[in-house]
């Protein structure tokens, strides 16, 4: 569905220029350095996948999300999508895909919601059956209700970032693009975009490539994650591998029966304390689970114990912050 | 509410400024004929001005300058639709309704105030009519094209606003082509922006008929074919420049 070699998109950035006549300096400078927000990037996605594109800010993300819905040309490489090179056909291209950019609404401004949406069915020439069955579909799950017949500059934020969905998705398009689509929404409004994506996707076999700093958004929906920092792709694989191979440390919460003085124990490190309850880091590849159990009823009279999987925030995060991937 | 406060505002210095023109122009011609035209004309002249500058955006239009700028123009590349088709279509809707909002009231307050002339014949309104719509279709293209060339330059007001400016000398808006030299007239003729308001100005006032007509209507359609073919030339170059920003 989605094929990409080696693509690159590279800016040219002035270099500020200091001191007197900065102003004039500016203007006349030819000096100016190659910025590669998107450096020799290759993957493919499949139909029905749900990729979930991370990084840190000034990744790459967004530029590449342009690139792939044809808003950007590139500088160098292949891109392939649905059998169209995006920028080079985009009309046509564009007609089987939707786009939601969570910080800018594609509606019109003015407009009453409803009235967005029947210019877009005009617009992608949806037939009105469709139009019908969609807008009464799509209405219902994301409780568009109680906006429809308000302009979208009144919209609260999470209001115009589900309306938008509904906008991107009218036509029935193969491939939706959601570049950080739960930015600034609250739990709720999070969770019913998530069940809507989830949704379109089990129904219409709709391929999603979405970017975010949720990883909530991504454990969600994902099965699979690629992770760009500066430019470069740096993983491509499944969200669990990511966990396995980088995961933090698992912990075990217990609740002893007696206050003891000491609790250390081998193999594990004794996080905290509160009370009767303690909490244990230990790592997966030293110590089993049920070995590390064992070792504390040994000694201890235990209550209540349970086991916590490192989440994939504070994986990422430490991706991130200790360049495990290798960046450079 | 406010709008129509607006709406009003608008009006009132429109009239203002038709009466100060008109009253230059009146002195100007001092109760003679300039190039076949008497004091009539030139009130009428100036009406007409008054009501259609904003039909043909006579002082220029930023918008999709604007939107490239702030990376809106985005939304509009994520549709299938060509962008020329959207964008004046979009214009044709804010043109009619300054045409029949703001152009038709000054005609009708202009003509209790002074004694104006009006279409004569059903063929002569006609004619206006279709020049009227060229003139919106040639002021449309220039105006596209020059706000494409936000897509090269990083301020392209500046020249935006240098075009709008040769735009209101050259299109007969400041002062009637017919009062100008000859060989000025020569020169503008070579240029779009009579076909902007010269070419409704003759054929309203009458002072051009029947195959002189026909003729103005035929090279204004010739010069809008050659600027909306144009416009999506630099369009085609434009898009391959795209830089969106934001995100
Ligand atoms: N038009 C441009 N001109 C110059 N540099 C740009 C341009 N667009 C993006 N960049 C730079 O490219 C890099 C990648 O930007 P991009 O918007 O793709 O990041 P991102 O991964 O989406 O980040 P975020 O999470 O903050 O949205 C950044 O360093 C940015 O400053
Ligand atoms: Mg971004």
């Amino acid at each position: 569905m989605i094929q990409v070699q080696n693509l690159s998109k590279h800016f040219s950035v002035r270099n500020p220029q200091k001191g007197n006549f900065s102003l004039l300096k500016n203007f006349v400078s030819r000096d100016s350095r190659i910025l590669k927000a998107v450096d020799d990037v290759s993957f493919k996605v499949n139909r029905g996948e749900i990729v979930g594109y991370l990084g840190p800010n000034g990744a790459g993300k967004s530029t590449t999300i342009k690139m792939l819905t044809g808003l950007l040309v590139p500088t160098s490489g292949h891109l392939e999508v649905n059998g169209f090179v995006p920028w080079k056909s985009r009309q046509a291209y564009v007609s089987r895909i939707g786009a939601v950019f969570g910080q800018r609404s594609t509606l019109w401004w003015d407009l009453p919601v409803i009235e967005s949406l029947e210019l877009l069915q005009f617009i992608y020439k949806i037939p009105s059956a469709t139009f019908k069955q969609n807008l009464e579909h799509f209405t219902k799950i994301l409780g568009l209700d109680e906006f429809l017949n308000s302009p979208a500059r009144s919209l609260s934020l999470g209001q115009r970032m589900r309306a938008d969905l509904c906008a991107a998705l009218l036509h029935n398009p193969d491939l939706l693009f959601l570049d950080e689509p739960t930015i600034g929404l609250d739990v709720v409004a999070k969770e019913r975009i998530r069940e809507f994506i989830l949704h379109i996707n089990a129904t219409q076999e709709t391929t999603v490539v979405l970017t975010t700093h949720d990883l909530a958004d991504v454990q969600k929906l994902c099965k699979r994650a690629m992770i760009i920092d500066h430019g470069k792709l740096l993983f491509d694989g499944a969200l669990e591998t990511l966990q396995t191979r980088f995961g933090g440390l698992r912990q075990l919460v217990v609740d002893f029966a007696l206050p003891y003085a000491d609790l250390e124990v081998e193999g594990a490190n004794l996080v905290s304390r509160d009370g009767n309850r303690a909490v244990y880091a230990f790592s997966r590849e030293q110590l089993s689970a049920s070995e590390l159990i064992r070792r504390l009823s040994e000694r201890f009279s235990i209550q209540d114990i349970s086991v916590l999987e490192p989440d994939i925030e504070a994986t990422i995060r430490l991706i991130y912050e200790q360049n495990l991937l290798g960046a450079t | 509410m406010t709008y129509r406060a607006a709406t009003v505002a608008g009006l009132t210095t429109n009239i203002f400024f038709g009466l100060l023109r008109a009253s230059v122009l009146l002195a100007l011609l001092n109760a003679q004929r300039v190039n076949g035209w008497d004091s009539n004309d030139a009130v009428t002249y100036v009406v007409l001005t008054q009501a259609i500058m904003m039909f043909v955006s006579i002082f220029g239009w930023t918008d999709l300058m604007n939107a490239v700028y702030r990376g809106e123009i985005a939304t509009d590349l994520l549709r299938p639709m060509g962008l020329f088709g959207f964008w004046f279509a979009q214009d044709v809707g804010r043109a009619l309704a300054a045409l029949l909002l703001r152009g038709v009231t000054i005609l009708v307050i202009s003509s209790l105030l002074f004694h104006i002339k009006i279409p004569s014949s059903v063929a002569q309104f006609l004619a206006l009519l279709l020049s009227m719509l060229l003139a919106l279709t040639i002021s449309f293209a220039i105006r596209f094209i020059y706000n494409l060339s936000a897509f090269w330059s990083p301020d392209a007001r500046g020249f935006a606003r240098f075009v709008s400016v040769i735009g209101t000398f050259a299109s007969g808006f400041l002062m009637p082509l017919r009062f100008f030299p000859d060989w000025m007239q020569q020169i503008l003729n070579f240029t779009p922006f009579p076909h902007i308001m010269n070419t409704i100005i003759e054929i309203y006032v009458g002072s051009i008929s029947g195959n002189q007509v026909l003729e103005a209507l035929l090279v204004q359609t010739l010069w809008a074919a050659l600027l909306v073919v144009l416009a999506q030339i630099i369009l085609s170059r434009a898009s391959k420049r795209l830089v969106i920003l934001g995100g």
